[in-house]
C-alpha cells in the first residue's frame, strides 16, 4: 500500500487533489448551512448529583426550540441549541462555558445552582454573551453589576419577604427557622430571620441540621421543646420529606412551611401523603396553575412529548430563558448581546412566561412578585393558595 | 428531663444501627486487621435488596407482618452476606500476602465500584420504602411518647448482636473466629482452616450491615444510593470508640456513639452535632487509645 500510494502518477496525484478539494467543499457545506442557524448554548447539571434538574431543562429547552423552529425559526434562520454539561460543579462549568463561548452561541440558558453559576458568569460576560440563569437564587449574582447577565428564577431576598409574610399571615407568634448549612439554605433562613426581627417576631429557634442522613429525630424533639407555632425549614425536599414523616410519628402537629427547594413530587413519596398533607411552601408558579393560553398549550404539548407534566420548576424556568432570549431577538432584530440586553430591560414588558409575567429590571433581575404559596392536599397533590 | 429521657431513646434507635454496621467493621479487622471500606456499601445494598425482595415477594401479605419481615431479612441476610464472601474472594484474597496499603486501595475500589453500580440499577433518585408495613403509631412509656417502631428497631438490633455475641464466645466455628483473630499463623497450626474463617467473617459481617440497611429503610422510609457513606463513616467512627476488633466494644461503641449525637444536637448545638460526637471520640482515644473495651495488643499498627 504505501509503495502504491508513493507511486501515484500525476496525472492520479491531480485527481486526489480535485477529489479531496471536492470533500472540503462538501465538508464546508455543513458549517456554511450552521452559519444561517442561531445558536443558543445551554448549561444543565446533565450529571451529578442535580443531573434530574439538568434533564429537566434539557428537555424543556430542546422542546420550545423544536417549537419555535417549526414556526420557521426567528429572523428568519433555525435555532440551534448547543447543549454542554456543567455536572453542577463550579470548575466542570467554568469548562462548559469556555467551550459554548467558542461555538459562536449568541446566548446561554443555565444554569441551576448558584455557586455553579458565579463561576462562569466573568466567562460569558467577558466575552459578550448574554447568560440567563433559570435556578441560581443567590442575591449577590445580579449585584455584581454584570451588563449581559440575567435570571428567570426570583431572589432570595424576594423569597425571604414572602416567606416572612406568609410565616406572619398564619398568626404563628413563636416561629423556628431551620436551615441545613447550604449557602441557599442558610442564607434564605437568615433573611427571613433577619425580617421577622426587624417586625418584632418571636424568633425562638435557629438551627442547622445535616443532610443526608436520614433520622432526624433528636433536632425534632429539640424543636418541640421550644414549643414553636410553626417551623420554617429552608432547605431541600428530602430532608423536608424525612422531617414531616418522623414528626407524625412522634405525634406532634406543628405545622412546617418551606422554601422553594421543595417543590419536587419525591417529597410526598419520602413522607407519605398522611405526614405532607398540609405542608406549604413557597414557590413560583408552575405552567399547570397558569391560565395564559400560552401556558396550556405548552402543558399540553409537553405531555405529548414526554408523557407527563414538567417534573420540576426550575426546567419551566430554564424554557422561559430560552423564550424570552428568542423573543429579545425577534424584538431587537439582532444577534447583538448588546442589543439583546436592551431589548430585554427596555422592550420586554410583561411578556407572558410559563411562570408568570416576566420583565426585567436594570440589574438583570426578573420584576414583580413571583412567589405563590402551595401547600400539600391529602391526596398528595400540590394545589396552589389563592 | 423528658427531653433528656426522649432524646436518650432516639439516640439508642439510631445507635443500634450505628452497632450493627459496626460489627462488621470489628469482626474483619479483628481477623484481618483490614478496614473494609466497602462494608458501608455492603449496607446500602442491605436496603435497595430489601426493597426489591419485599416489593416483588410481598412476604408481609403472604405471611403476616412479623414472619413476612423475618423471612424478608433472612434473604437481604443471605444476600448480602454472599456478596461480602464474594468481595473478599474477587478483592482481598488476592492480596492477602500482599502490604497492607493494597488491600485498603483495593477496599476503596470495591466502595465505589458497589456504590456505582446500585446507582447504574437503581438510578441516582430516591427509592421509597411502601408505607406502613411496620406497625405505625407511638406507645406512652413513663410520659414518653416513643415510635412502636423504634422500639421494634432497637430489638431487632439487639437481638442479633446478642446471637452474634454468643455463637462468637460459645459455637466451635466462634471458637476458630476468635483464635483467627489472635493469631492466623497459631491458628493454621492448631489445624484451623484460616481461609474458612474468614469466609464466614465476611459472611457474618456483611450480613449483619445488610439487615442494618433493611431496617434503615422500613424505619425511615427511604434509601439513596449514597447513604453508605455517612453510616459507614459513623460505624467505623463506633467501632473504634469501643475497641475495634473487640465485638461488644463495637455494640458499647455504636449504642455510646448514637446516645452522645443525640444530647450533643439537644443541649448544645444541632449543626454541630458530628463534631460533637467526633471530639467525644478524640477525648476517649486519648484516654483510652485503644478504645473503651479494646485490649492493649502487643503489635501495633
Amino acid at each position: 500500500m504505501k509503495c502504491r500510494r508513493l507511486s501515484l502518477s500525476k496525472e492520479n496525484r491531480m485527481k486526489t487533489r480535485m477529489g479531496l478539494a471536492m470533500a472540503l467543499c462538501l465538508l464546508a457545506g455543513g458549517p456554511a448551512r450552521a452559519a444561517d442557524t442561531i445558536k443558543i448554548g445551554l448549561m444543565a447539571p446533565l450529571t451529578g448529583s442535580w443531573a434530574s434538574e439538568g434533564q429537566e431543562m434539557k428537555k424543556n429547552v430542546e422542546l420550545l426550540a423544536k417549537e419555535q423552529n417549526a414556526k420557521g425559526g426567528v429572523l428568519g434562520k433555525k435555532i440551534e441549541v448547543v447543549t454542554e454539561d456543567d455536572g453542577g460543579d463550579p470548575r466542570t462549568a467554568s469548562l462548559a462555558a469556555q467551550r459554548l463561548t467558542t461555538k459562536g452561541v449568541v446566548a446561554v440558558i443555565g444554569t441551576y445552582g448558584s455557586a455553579v453559576t458565579e463561576a462562569t458568569q466573568n466567562i460569558y460576560d467577558e466575552a459578550g454573551i448574554i447568560q440567563v440563569a433559570n435556578g441560581s437564587t443567590a442575591v449577590r449574582l445580579t449585584e455584581k453589576g454584570l451588563k449581559y447577565f440575567f435570571r428567570t428564577c426570583p431572589r432570595d431576598d424576594e423569597q425571604g419577604k414572602v416567606g416572612a409574610a406568609a410565616v406572619q399571615k398564619m398568626g404563628a407568634r413563636r416561629i423556628a427557622l431551620l436551615h441545613d448549612n447550604s449557602a441557599y439554605s442558610k442564607g434564605l433562613a437568615d433573611e427571613i430571620d433577619a425580617i421577622l426581627k426587624a417586625k418584632r417576631a418571636n424568633v425562638v429557634f435557629f438551627d442547622a441540621l445535616t443532610p443526608k442522613e436520614q433520622d432526624y429525630s433528636a433536632i425534632l424533639t429539640k424543636l418541640k421543646a421550644a414549643k414553636p407555632d410553626v417551623v420554617f425549614f429552608t432547605g431541600y425536599y428530602p430532608e423536608a420529606g424525612l422531617l414531616l414523616k418522623q414528626k407524625k410519628q412522634m405525634g406532634w402537629n406543628v405545622p412546617f412551611i418551606g422554601g422553594d427547594a421543595i417543590n419536587n413530587p419525591d417529597l410526598v413519596k419520602i413522607a407519605g401523603k398522611d405526614a405532607a398533607a398540609g405542608f406549604e411552601f413557597l414557590s413560583p408558579p408552575v405552567p399547570a396553575d397558569l391560565d395564559t393560553p400560552e401556558a396550556k398549550a405548552y402543558l399540553a404539548d409537553y405531555k405529548r412529548t414526554y408523557g407527563g407534566a414538567p417534573a420540576s420548576i426550575y426546567g419551566v424556568l430554564a424554557g422561559d430563558g430560552f423564550r424570552v432570549v428568542v423573543k429579545a431577538i425577534e424584538g431587537g432584530k439582532s444577534t447583538k448581546a448588546d442589543a439583546i440586553r436592551n431589548y430585554l430591560v427596555n422592550g420586554l414588558k410583561n411578556f407572558p412566561g410559563f411562570t408568570g409575567k416576566i420583565s426585567f429590571n436594570q440589574k438583570g433581575d426578573r420584576v414583580g412578585e413571583l412567589y405563590r404559596v402551595y401547600v400539600v392536599d391529602k391526596a398528595g397533590n400540590f394545589v396552589m393558595k389563592k | 428531663m423528658e427531653q433528656f429521657f426522649q432524646q436518650l431513646t432516639n439516640g439508642l434507635a439510631v445507635g443500634g444501627i450505628y452497632a450493627l454496621i459496626a460489627l462488621g467493621y470489628t469482626m474483619v479487622y479483628g481477623v484481618m486487621k483490614l478496614i473494609n471500606f466497602a462494608h458501608g456499601d455492603l449496607f446500602t445494598w442491605g436496603g435497595y435488596l430489601g426493597l426489591t425482595l419485599l416489593t416483588s415477594f410481598l412476604l408481609q401479605d403472604r405471611l403476616g407482618v412479623l414472619a413476612g419481615v423475618g423471612v424478608l431479612a433472612l434473604m437481604v441476610m443471605g444476600l448480602v452476606g454472599l456478596m461480602g464472601v464474594l468481595l473478599e474472594r474477587a478483592a482481598y484474597r488476592p492480596l492477602r500476602e500482599a502490604p497492607r496499603l493494597s488491600a485498603v486501595v483495593s477496599a476503596l475500589g470495591a466502595s465505589i465500584f458497589l456504590q456505582n453500580a446500585l446507582m447504574l440499577l437503581y438510578g441516582a433518585q430516591f427509592q421509597v420504602y411502601p408505607d406502613g408495613i411496620l406497625p405505625q403509631g407511638s406507645v406512652d412509656v413513663f410520659g414518653l411518647r416513643i415510635p412502636v417502631v423504634r422500639i421494634l428497631v432497637l430489638l431487632a438490633s439487639l437481638v442479633m448482636m446478642a446471637v452474634l455475641y454468643l455463637f462468637v464466645q460459645k459455637t466451635k466455628i466462634g471458637t476458630a473466629i476468635r483464635a483467627a483473630a489472635i493469631d492466623q499463623g497459631a491458628a493454621r497450626l492448631m489445624g484451623i482452616d484460616v481461609n474458612r474463617v474468614v469466609s464466614i467473617v465476611f459472611l457474618i459481617g456483611p450480613a449483619l450491615g445488610g439487615s442494618a440497611g433493611l431496617l434503615v429503610g422500613l424505619y425511615y422510609g427511604q434509601v439513596n444510593f449514597t447513604m453508605g457513606w455517612v453510616y459507614g463513616m459513623k460505624a467505623f467512627t463506633a467501632a473504634i470508640l469501643g475497641g475495634i476488633g473487640n465485638i461488644p466494644g463495637a455494640m458499647v461503641g455504636g449504642l455510646l456513639l448514637g446516645v452522645v449525637e443525640a444530647l450533643g444536637a439537644a443541649y448544645l448545638s444541632i449543626a454541630w452535632k458530628d463534631a460533637i460526637a467526633f471530639c467525644v471520640l478524640i477525648l476517649i482515644l486519648i484516654v483510652r487509645p485503644t478504645g473503651l473495651l479494646g485490649e492493649r495488643v502487643a503489635e501495633k499498627v
